[in-house]
């Protein structure tokens, strides 16, 4: 099953006067992670972001199974199947672990309350502090929180901004464990500068540099490409 | 030093301030004038609320800023000054009955040419001023000129007599203190209006995600909510808030005039100062002390009553900028 | 002898085509239409009108500070304006006599008083939101009006203040005839005018141009940013806010000079003050100081010419009588007009004008 689930072609993406994406173009296929790595002001975000709607493309296509979204609104996208978790994990502070969770489903009828059973059985916590206010967990719970709002409906695509920043390592781990779990049933495309992370769960790699792809490949062949990991992401063997 | 304090025993500080508040006034005034002065203070403070509450919710959804709000209460107090023309009778007549059939008329009538009257200027206009204050407030400035400009053409620019429901002028006569009816049914007002909006707000889905839109607008979207339905509806619904207030009112004072909303706009303002943006609770807690301070200062020292208002809000200002109760932002 | 840098050239570079510039020859050619139309058209309605023009021009260039360069909005302009106008009435009609030194001190006065609430202002502008500093300072001014009826034993009232020019500007001086115009008080009242506001319109320039203003342009374009740079905001902003405070006072004593009469609705008035130089300085176009001058003339203009307007079209469609009545009502054309601009011409017709001449350049250059 190779079916390419998303499919960027020569995006532009403007903030203000600032040409952050200059024509970058990725794909993402089902049953794999994809990963954007690069450099801190790279253009990451402003992908993903551009992809879920949120900033406007003045150029190029993006198709979501082979549906073209990039005049969509974000909310028109987000029901098509999308999921998106922005760096700051988006959580509502004064709303509750419930009541959070109840906001993300479209639907709350039988199929939707059982999706509710297994993502909360993926994340224990969440269940333990389903009245809790969820300003009140900490970072690592509210990363669960964020990834479990984004693939609790039907999602077929899931678009996760930075998921290990700020995270001690044993909570990385668990989210690799997630994140393992959630590629069985949906396209992950990830952004992550922690290359540790990148690397593991990481099926296929886009390297961005400037707002373009500079290069792109199998996660194994850049693990092993100390060259391409020293110049664009300033890794050297002593620090892997 | 005073704004850590406050942090500290915010909740603390303002629940002691307000019952000082509250009970101050006893010193120079009589017992049963005391009660009088409250009850009109209640009701002043939930009629204004009406209008309050409507500003801070669509502040706090919509990073908008509605100067447009008090002819939008004109208005409706125009609306229901002509139902009752037109059901005169029923205003005239002396039974609880026709009073209440006539007066939710009035208020069913009034929100709903108001609420339409919303979303007109929520589509039309401010839409495309969404993010720049600047121009929001320039816009609604003006579409504050127009809507009042229109009331003198719809209904005349003379300031009319609102008639009041027979059976709410009458008073109730509690162990010798005259509590006037129709400023209880205000208050009731008040209450039940608040009692609808928390609970839509807490038990609701649509509330969640309203409370959640207040804190993050756009992540609400990206999560498949078409938060643009939802910014027109709460401005719909904002503005037929200010309807209900502008028709209680002008049932309140007797009177309906083009420029009724300006007062209005400026105490609803004052009051979302102090309460706090995108607060409900903190609109109705700062109504309230605007409408008791007002009344209880209006009979002490008479021509401070306007400024104690603007006095309370400059303290506000000083010592806790961002209200009593800050919410999301 | 030290290379000139790349900016010293530029700016060297920049102060030589000013003076070859199509803008520069424009502006020349208005000062020289404002200076000869006493001779070429004496009529009272026409150097009525291009005295209003000067004046309001001046006055919304100074609201423009505020407004386009500060990035604040303040309901309270009209009531500077007022201020300024009550304080030269107070000097020397109610509460002294027509005289040069009278005059002089109206107008420092007005300055004063203007300066102190200026910064009671700027205070405020600090701690609020924008829209609520909007909503207080049109509180303050419709407070402002209110006090000026109420308390007519000492302002005058409804009834307002009439006053005489000392000297020059009096009615009854005349300094004989030149080149077919008698040299009355109130031609020299008209040349004092426009020299004057020239001067301040000058000064407005300069205090753009300069350091100051770049610093301010900084502020309002990113506070934080100029913050972090080590530049105390708050006190450019009062700087800058008394600034135009004060010009407005200024102006405000020159109109009562001019009208010869203040009161409250006419000179406090928001609804007559203060909206028309909203809509000017949105004509005109905010953060252009010359966009007082296209703004000003228009809307002058439009309100001399409106009665004749309302007659044509009862002349044209005299059975429409929901129109009549809409016409009648000029505040509600204003308002509608109003919002056109802000929705469809947010930056005026100059700031539109410069936007044009700046894609031009692109492309050529």
């Amino acid at each position: 099953m190779n079916d390419i689930i998303l499919k960027v072609e020569g995006a532009h993406t403007f903030i203000g006067q600032h040409h952050i994406l200059q024509g970058i173009s990725f794909e993402s296929k089902a049953d794999a992670v994809t990963v954007l790595i690069g450099r801190n002001g790279a253009g990451k975000s402003t992908a993903l972001r551009t992809v879920i709607g949120l900033l406007p493309s003045s150029e190029g296509r993006i198709l979501f199974k082979g549906i073209e979204i990039q005049n969509k609104k974000p909310y028109q996208i987000a029901r098509m199947g999308i999921g998106y978790v922005p760096e700051n994990m988006g959580i509502f502070a004064e709303l509750t672990v419930e009541e959070n969770m109840r906001v993300a489903m479209l639907v709350e009828d039988g199929p939707a309350a059982q999706r509710l059973e297994r993502t909360l059985d993926m994340f224990a916590d969440l269940r333990k502090f389903w009245k809790a206010k969820a300003g009140n967990l900490s970072g690592g719970q509210k990363q669960m929180l964020a990834i479990a709002r984004a693939i609790v409906n039907e999602t077929s695509l899931l678009l996760i901004d930075e998921p290990s920043k700020g995270l001690a390592p044993i909570l990385v781990d668990a989210l690799i464990e997630a994140i393992n779990q959630i590629k069985e049933h949906s396209v992950v495309v990830l952004v992550e500068q922690n290359f540790f992370m990148a690397s593991t769960v990481g099926d296929y790699f886009y390297i961005l540099d400037d707002g373009m792809v500079v290069h792109s490949g199998l996660m194994e062949e850049l693990v092993r490409d100390e060259e391409l990991k020293r110049r664009y992401l300033g890794i050297s063997k002593a620090e892997d | 030093m005073a704004e850590t304090m406050f942090r500290r025993w915010g909740r603390e500080l303002t629940i002691a301030g307000a019952i000082v508040l509250f009970l101050l006034p006893l010193i120079g005034i009589p017992g049963k004038t005391y009660l009088t002065l409250t009850i009109a203070g209640l009701a002043m403070g939930m009629l204004v609320f009406l209008v309050a509450s409507g500003v801070s919710i669509i502040f706090g959804l919509m990073d908008v800023l509605n100067f447009a709000h008090g002819a939008l209460f004109a208005w409706g107090a125009y609306v229901g000054f002509t139902v009752f023309k037109h059901l005169m009778n029923w205003v005239e007549a002396d039974s609880v009955l026709q009073n209440l059939a006539v007066f939710f008329i009035a208020i069913v009538a009034a929100m709903l040419v108001v609420a339409l009257l919303g979303i007109v200027l929520e589509r039309v206009i401010v839409r495309r001023v969404y993010g720049f204050h600047l121009f929001q407030i320039l816009i609604t400035f003006g579409a504050t000129i127009v809507l009042v400009e229109l009331i003198r053409v719809f209904w005349g620019p003379n300031d009319e007599v609102m008639t009041v429901p027979l059976t709410f002028s009458r008073n109730w006569d509690i162990m010798d203190i005259v509590v006037y009816r129709y400023r209880v049914i205000c208050i009731v007002i008040g209450l039940i209006v608040y009692g609808v909006i928390q609970l839509i707000l807490k038990k609701t889905k649509l509330g969640m995600i309203v409370r959640a839109g207040v804190e993050d607008r756009e992540m609400v979207q990206a999560m498949g909510h078409n938060i643009f339905l939802l910014f027109t509806g709460v401005f719909a619904v904002g503005a037929g808030l200010a309807a209900l207030g502008g028709l209680a009112m002008s049932i309140f004072s007797l009177q309906v005039y083009p420029d009724m909303g300006g007062t209005y706009l400026l105490f609803a303002f004052i009051v979302v100062i102090i309460g706090g943006l995108g607060s409900v609770t903190g609109s109705l807690v700062g109504a309230l002390i605007v409408g008791l301070a007002y009344n209880y200062v209006a009979y002490l020292v008479p021509w401070a009553a306007a400024g104690v208002n603007i006095m309370i809000m400059i303290i506000i200002l000083l010592i806790r900028p961002t209200g009593l109760f800050p919410a999301g932002k | 002898m030290a290379e000139p840098t790349p900016v010293q050239i530029f700016h060297t570079e920049e102060k030589r085509m000013q003076y070859r510039s199509s803008g520069f020859f424009l502006r020349v050619g208005l000062l020289v239409l404002f200076l000869v139309v006493p001779f070429l058209f004496p009529s009272f309605k026409t150097v009525d009108l291009a005295m209003q023009i000067i004046m309001f021009a001046t006055l919304v260039a100074s609201f423009d500070i505020l407004l386009g360069y500060t990035g604040i909005l303040s309901f309270g302009h009209g009531m500077f304006f007022g201020i300024g106008a009550y304080c030269v009435a107070f000097l020397i009609g109610k509460y002294g006599m027509p005289s040069y030194f009278n005059l002089a001190l109206g107008f420092i006065t007005a300055a004063v008083v203007a300066s102190a609430l200026a910064l009671l202002i700027s205070f405020l502008s600090l701690r609020v939101k924008a829209i609520f500093f909007a909503m207080i300072t049109l509180a303050i001014a419709e407070l402002a009006i209110v006090l000026a009826t109420k308390l007519s034993g000492f302002s005058g009232g409804e009834d307002g203040i009439s006053i005489f020019m000392p000297g020059i500007f009096a009615v009854s001086f005349t300094l004989g005839d030149l080149m077919g115009l008698e040299i009355t008080g109130r031609v020299v009242t008209y040349y004092f005018i426009l020299l004057f506001c020239l001067g301040l319109f000058l000064a407005m320039l300069r205090f753009t141009h300069s350091p100051l203003g770049r610093v301010l342009q900084a502020i309002r374009d990113n506070t934080q940013r100029a913050e972090a740079l080590g530049y105390k905001t708050f006190l450019f902003q009062a700087i800058s806010i008394t600034f135009g405070c004060v010009v407005a006072s200024i102006i405000g004593g020159l109109y009562a000079m001019w009208v010869a009469y203040v009161n409250p609705e006419s000179c406090l008035g928001v609804l007559t003050i203060m909206l028309d130089v909203l809509l000017m300085v949105i004509i005109g176009g905010m953060g252009t100081l010359y966009g007082g001058i296209v703004g000003a003339a228009f809307l002058k203009i439009s309100q001399t010419f409106l009665p004749d307007l309302q007659n044509l079209a009862k002349g044209l469609l005299p059975h429409a009588e929901f129109l009549h009545n809409i016409l009648e009502r000029w505040l509600l054309l204003f308002g509608i007009l109003f919002i056109l601009v802000v929705v469809f011409f947010p930056k005026g017709v100059i700031g539109s004008v410069r936007d044009y001449m700046a894609g031009r350049n692109r492309v050529l250059g």
